[in-house]
């Protein structure tokens, strides 16, 4: 087994290095880019960019390095770059001459360097949060998503496990119906549909919820409140203030609620046919007729059986924890990892782009290793080696 | 005490009968599963004849009522160009069907039989094909697709209209990036499955591994498989419309139930309901698939009596 895991590692390091490098050409081939459109000015004179102003933004950013020494001072950083030899440097395009590997910022102040993400640094966003380290970027998203993702996974599963199981043991009776076509709106429902659908029902003090039914209504998007809570809304009525957990908690009520809906859907359905299959092999019926209390025989012989399918979808659910829900994300307002990536993306920058794939590709990996093992543990008869 | 006699003639034999009459036999018992059948035939039969249907053509505009509501004239109202909703539905059913169709039946039948290869042979088969899944699976979807429109942005295919060929082209690359989900299920449930006694039956037997692999693990692992089937369905059509907003896709006019529900987005707070129409589409073409699914599983399954 360790030998095996240590194999696996092996392996596991290879797929990120190779998905890395793979995710660092598409988005340095794709097109737009920090570049683009400015290009189309160069050649009208009214324009203030001038090639030389393109060519030293390139060099700034340091596009001019190409995609192989990009990538390599991504990876290892810049700093070691002075001792290659001036024979290998990219060449400007305007004057020939050979440009320096290192940044502009590196060559000034040592300190400036990138240190690359081998060494845990992940360089410095160009767009987003212009200036300040990635790593920190990403920090500061992380807490909302890890909120909004864990409370959404651990609904989704409490709910979706026990509707599948019932939903099989009782097939084709009415429940069995009602989750059914409950669980596919879940999936057919466009999410910025559902999303926008909930606030307008349930947020603000324009909704009908409170409105026509005077209920407390409640918040329509954000983290935490901005000032104190109007009156009409659930905050004031449970006399949270803002920016404490309370009032974070508050707000992550309608966009988990969103997503729990989505995630449930699915899984739910995963639950009951596996269940189904299960419910009908031999020593299912081999437990029963053994005298077995039918929650013992579903809950110790069943279940364990049934769960593979289950397993192989929710450990791809770990990176979607780190990741966030983007379109969620984006419908509530809620500062999170989808909504940064979507916004790194959208304005072409790249560093915060790169560092959010590349955390999400090493959790890949490990979901996988994960899954493997959980099969391992739930039919033990699976073995690696 | 008496023996009870065993006599020949009180055990009926069964009559044999070809094993698709009793599937379609087992099929046809589960109403809703007709009932999903019938609704899919009811929209291809839409889609085909939608130009004697439609009582507009597609892309024909009216200059006055834009967004209007359902009337005696537009039964579903007309949309931001003042076109009629009803048609362009009917129109748009006849990608949005092809492209779900071919996406998802291509896609799951690739990863169901690399899954079972994968789980079956193990060791380092297994290895590389699982690594090959993962590394598919860090690739970031929007930035994949981006490039890929930019390589394939007006490649068409020879003898096809335009829309169907860049329909086409859509559904490769949706199928390339789309295996791996039923690969991962199958694989998970091959891996169980091999160690099982039927499994070791039919080794000790001496079948062949291939034929272990089609007769015997891929039937018990299609349970999934379907699952992820009938999900992925409704997820393409949106899917698709998502496509054709980064520019690569069907492009408007032409219409598609993705990109009818897309550009509802405009008017959400004024008509919530615009987006029920093409909503509603997609969610009865994904429930009809699913209890489709759910009847063809059961009159599939060897263990059921009937």
């Amino acid at each position: 087994m360790v030998n095996y895991l240590i194999r696996r590692l092996i392996q596991m390091i290879l797929v990120v290095i190779i998905s890395s490098m793979a995710i660092y050409f598409l988005l340095y081939l794709s097109p737009g880019g920090p570049l683009s459109g400015l290009g189309g000015q160069a050649g009208d004179r009214r324009a203030r960019v001038t090639a030389q102003d393109i060519e030293r933004i390139s060099q700034y950013l340091g596009l001019h390095r190409g995609p192989v020494w990009g990538y390599i001072a991504w990876l290892t950083g810049e700093d070691w770059m002075d001792i290659i030899p001036q024979s290998m440097w990219p060449k400007s395009h305007l004057t020939g001459q050979p440009v320096s590997l290192q940044l502009t910022a590196c060559i000034e102040n040592d300190d400036n360097c990138g240190h690359g993400v081998l060494r845990g640094d992940f360089g410095v966003s160009w767009q987003v949060a212009r200036g300040s380290p990635v790593g920190a970027v990403l920090l500061s998203r992380l807490r909302n998503t890890l909120i909004l993702m864990t409370g959404a996974t651990v609904l989704s599963l409490l709910i979706a496990i026990p509707i599948g199981i019932y939903s099989a043991v009782h097939q084709y009776s009415r429940l069995d119906y009602v989750f059914t076509t409950f669980s596919f709106m879940g999936t057919a429902m466009p999410v910025f549909w559902f999303g926008l659908m909930v606030i307008m029902v349930f947020g603000g003090n324009q909704s009908p919820v409170y409105k026509l039914l005077h209920m407390p209504y409640m918040p329509t998007g954000n983290v935490t409140l901005v000032r104190a809570p109007l009156p009409g809304s659930l905050e004031l009525l449970l006399g949270v203030q803002p920016g404490t957990w309370a009032d974070i908690l508050i707000h992550a009520i309608l966009p988990t609620l969103v997503l729990s809906m989505l995630y449930m859907a699915g899984w739910s359905r995963f639950m009951r046919t596996s269940m189904l299959e299960v419910l009908r092999q031999d020593y299912v019926r081999a437990a029963r007729a053994k005298g077995l209390r039918e929650r013992v025989v579903i809950y110790k012989h069943a279940l364990r059986n049934a769960l593979i399918p289950l397993i192989t979808i929710v450990v791809f659910q770990i990176p979607g924890i780190f990741g966030g829900a983007t379109i969620t994300e984006t419908v509530f307002n809620w500062p999170g990892m989808g909504f940064l990536y979507v916004a790194a993306i959208g304005r072409t920058d790249y560093p915060v782009a790169m560092a959010f794939l590349f955390v999400t590709a090493v959790l890949v990996v490990i979901a996988s290793l994960l899954g493997d093992m959980l099969y391992t543990v739930v039919d033990p008869r699976i073995r690696f080696n | 005490m008496a023996v009870a006699e065993l006599k020949s003639e009180n055990l009926t034999t069964f009559k044999q009968e070809k094993p698709i009459v009793v599937i379609a036999r087992r099929f046809l018992k589960h109403k809703l599963a007709v009932a999903g059948l019938v609704v899919i035939v009811f929209f291809v039969l839409a889609a085909i004849f939608a130009p004697w249907i439609a009582p507009y053509g597609v892309y024909k505009q009216n200059l006055a009522p834009v967004y209007s509501n359902p009337s005696g004239q537009h039964i579903l109202g007309t949309d931001e160009l003042g076109r009629d909703i009803f048609s362009r539905l009917l129109y748009a059913a006849r990608l949005s069907l092809f492209i779900t169709v071919v996406v998802n039946l291509a896609s799951e039948v690739t990863g169901t039989l690399v899954g079972a290869f994968s789980g079956y042979f193990g060791g380092r088969v297994d290895a590389a094909i699982q690594r090959v899944v993962e590394f598919m699976l860090t690739l970031p979807q929007l930035p994949l697709l981006l490039f890929f429109s930019a390589i394939l942005r007006g490649m068409t295919v020879p003898g096809l209209p335009p829309e169907w060929s860049q329909a086409l082209i859509i559904s490769f690359v949706l199928i390339v990036f789309g295996w791996m989900g039923s690969t991962r299920l199958v694989r998970g449930m091959v891996l169980s499955l091999r160690e099982q006694d039927f499994a070791q039956a039919a080794r000790a037997l001496g079948c062949s591994k291939l034929s272990i692999i089609l007769r015997h693990m891929i039937p018990n692992a299609l349970a999934p498989v379907i699952v992820n089937l009938t999900l992925g369905l409704g997820y393409v059509i949106v899917l698709e419309a998502a496509l054709s907003f980064l520019g690569f896709g069907i492009q408007p006019p032409v219409p598609t139930w993705g990109n009818m529900l897309q550009n509802v987005q405009q008017r959400m707070w004024e008509q919530p309901w615009l987006a029920f129409y093409p909503g509603l589409c997609i969610f009865l073409t994904s429930l009809a698939f699913n209890y489709m699914g759910d009847g063809l599983r059961d009159a599939l399954d060897p263990r059921l009596k009937m």
